[in-house]
């Protein structure tokens, strides 16, 4: 009796289900593509989309540092103009870039590492370079089957685990001078000066090796994924074949592993040019200043600068946008590659 | 282990048996050491892991050996706790001068494991939905062919262009605003103090990666493993969670895990979303930066914290690494 009528019940169900679940079959494939997007976009429209219009409606506006209401009367691009120009009460320059008659006909009126722009684009090419390197290692180590895998493999995604405030705590910790032996280690190779933590130029490679031993274990992961769906049975074709381990590698490994690759090197580099918690807990915005640096000084700072902070964000996402449309240009040319 | 590989070497070639079968590691290493060429690689194989697992877990030792230290005495730590000494022995302290009250005093001063508590039901919250939902996405940009498709993923990946910082006063406007719909949920009918103002961002801030991600796993799964599923009665959906995504069990895995560790270790609006205590759901890093005191920061506390905060990511990810090997499998399932 009992399962004759929880048979009832779930036919009961199964009949309310069968008519949007018929018309699905029966959709067009644009339409069933449409249909599936609705959750995902949804989300995003709430949480990225509503607030990027209205932080771009706040970039028009002026600062308005006395009154009640944050913003000012509408200007326009005026500040992005002041942005570029440098004529803005953010605590570092965003660029500052001058003309000049000789070799190589630019000139950099601020040192390179105290501007924000060149800061973040040499962040992001260097930890994505040298993390990608590392990473790579770190996966093809991961793939291969050996004793002990299991904990070698936990090891190395452990710094990845670990959150910002403690990965920027371990470091500052370590380049304390009295502290830590990092500093002493450094200075006795002859790369830091004196006072590493308060130096622009030592103080980004501190954040530079936070950086990549944090996340060059993201990268393996990613680049593990796509190994793992490399055909075995491949490596024994080209063994029989008489290929050598490097020919394996480039003939087999790159090209399958290529789409997470791109996929991991896209996603580290978006991160990259937006890097600001390392920063910000082991050597401080001051000393180096990343494009979101700017953007939370700007907003947290306490000079209700709210529109320049928002001109900063949009402009940081549209150099990120330059970047990334070399990746889609890339995606494009691989094998299964969407757009 | 000449004489092992000698035995190996007739095992291989003797009749009949297959050699590509069963191997368990160490034969596997010693059939690798007969082919001469691979000897190079192998070494090579090793000093990479080696040389990986110390830069790797270094720190983490090192820390260890900051919260063993005690309060006041934190100078030139290297490979010991900087207030150890032997000496101490002789005076009949057990301890050395090492401070393993750290890991219980990180429990007792702030009520650590609940703040570890709210960050991992934020971080599993929020992974199923950005795997469930991305999944959707993935299987409609990796594998269906319609018009938009471009335009479509290019925004979805714009939102990762922007500073989280961009996002902050309009939700932070939205989350405060209170909505009389919610009042009987909700103790003031706002977000702001729920774990809800932390899992809705996170979902949308996170999931344009897992999208991706999965798209491309999606993608080269053949087709005529999802025909055959068709053709066997499956719904267009049940395709989706019964046969694509089980095969892309790696890229799937991969996604979470990802997903999972960067919510669990987010700094940005964790620290803005709630007033910081543990019963509004503050979240781990919340904890931490409690135990910067006021006169000083306490930081053979915040390394005994940090220790405590990693165990529980540790413990996933071994469990959800068993789940990418069984992945392993799926590779033998692809044209």
């Amino acid at each position: 009796m009992a399962t004759d009528r929880s048979n009832e019940g779930s036919n009961a169900l199964r009949r309310l289900l069968q008519r949007p679940v018929n018309r699905m079959e029966t959709l067009s494939e644009a339409a069933y593509a449409y249909i599936l997007l609705i959750p995902a976009f949804i989300l995003l429209a709430i949480v990225a989309f509503y607030p990027l219009i209205a932080t771009f409606r706040m970039s028009l506006l002026a600062d308005e540092t006395a009154g009640a209401d944050p913003f000012g009367e509408f200007v326009g691009i005026q500040n992005y103009i002041d942005v570029f120009t440098g004529d803005t009460r953010l605590t570092r320059e965003f660029v500052d870039v001058g003309l000049s008659g000789s070799f190589p006909f630019l000139e950099l009126g601020t040192p390179f590492l105290r501007q924000a722009l060149f800061v973040t684009l040499a962040f992001a090419i260097l930890s994505v370079i040298f993390e990608t390197l590392i990473g790579f290692g770190q996966a093809l180590v991961l793939d291969k089957e050996f004793r002990g895998r299991r904990w070698v493999r936990v090891a190395i995604i452990l710094p990845w685990a670990i959150p910002v405030a403690i990965q920027g705590m371990l470091f500052y910790l370590i380049f304390q001078p009295t502290v830590g032996f990092g500093s002493d280690l450094m200075q006795w190779l002859g790369i830091f000066g004196s006072s590493p933590l308060a130096s622009s130029r030592d103080g980004f490679i501190i954040v530079l090796v936070a950086d990549i031993w944090k996340t060059a274990a993201f990268m393996a992961l990613l680049i593990l994924a796509g190994l793992q769906s490399v055909d075995r049975s491949l490596y024994d074709v080209a063994r029989v074949s008489g290929a050598s381990p490097w020919q394996r590698f480039k003939m087999i490994t790159l090209p399958i592993v290529m789409p997470a690759l791109l996929v991991a090197m896209l996603f580290r580099t978006l991160d990259a040019m937006r890097v600001y918690g390392v920063i910000d807990s082991t050597v401080g915005c001051s000393t180096v200043p990343s494009l979101t640096c700017l953007v939370v000084d700007g907003l947290f700072g306490g000079t209700r600068i709210y529109a320049t902070a928002a001109t900063v964000a949009f402009m940081t996402a549209v150099i990120i946008g330059l970047f990334v449309i070399v990746y889609l240009w890339r995606f494009r040319e691989t094998e299964g590659g969407f757009a | 282990m000449s004489e092992e590989s000698a035995a190996e070497k007739l095992k291989e070639y003797s009749p009949g048996e297959e050699p590509e079968l069963d191997r368990g590691p160490l034969e596997q290493w010693a059939a690798n050491m007969i082919s001469n060429p691979e000897r190079a690689y192998k070494s090579m194989f090793y000093t990479a892991t080696v040389f990986f697992l110390v830069t790797t877990l270094f720190p983490f030792y090192w820390l260890l050996m900051v919260a063993l230290t005690q309060r006041g005495s934190l100078q030139n730590i290297i490979f010991l706790p900087g207030s150890f000494d032997p000496t101490l022995l002789a005076e009949g302290e057990v301890t050395m001068g090492i401070n393993f009250f750290a890991f219980v005093e990180v429990f007792t001063t702030v009520p650590f494991h609940r703040y570890i508590f709210n960050s991992f039901v934020i971080a599993a919250v929020t992974t199923v939905i950005v795997i469930v939902v991305a999944s959707l996405a993935g299987y409609v940009f990796g594998r269906l062919q319609f018009r938009f498709k471009g335009p479509l993923m290019l925004l979805v990946l714009i939102v990762s262009f922007f500073p989280p910082a961009a996002f902050f006063i309009p939700l932070n406007q939205l989350f405060n605003t209170p909505v009389d719909v919610m009042r009987p949920i909700l103790a003031d009918g706002t977000l702001y103090n729920t774990p809800y103002a932390m899992l809705i961002p996170f979902s949308a801030l996170f999931m344009p990666l897992s999208i991706f991600i999965l798209t491309t796993f999606y993608s080269q799964i053949p087709d005529g493993l999802e025909d055959a599923a068709r053709v066997e009665g499956t719904t267009r959906i049940g395709a989706l969670f019964r046969v694509i995504a089980p095969l892309s069990a790696p890229g799937v895995a991969t996604a979470g895990v990802l997903t999972f560790i960067a919510v669990y270790n987010e700094y940005f609006f964790s620290s803005l979303m709630t007033d910081g205590r543990e019963h509004n759901w503050a979240p781990l890093v919340e904890g931490i930066l409690r135990y910067q005191g006021q006169h000083e920061v306490l930081f053979n506390l915040m390394a005994a914290a940090s220790i405590a905060g990693v165990i529980p990511v540790a413990l996933l990810v071994v469990v959800a690494q068993e789940k990418i090997v069984s992945g392993l499998t799926s590779g033998a399932l692809k044209e």
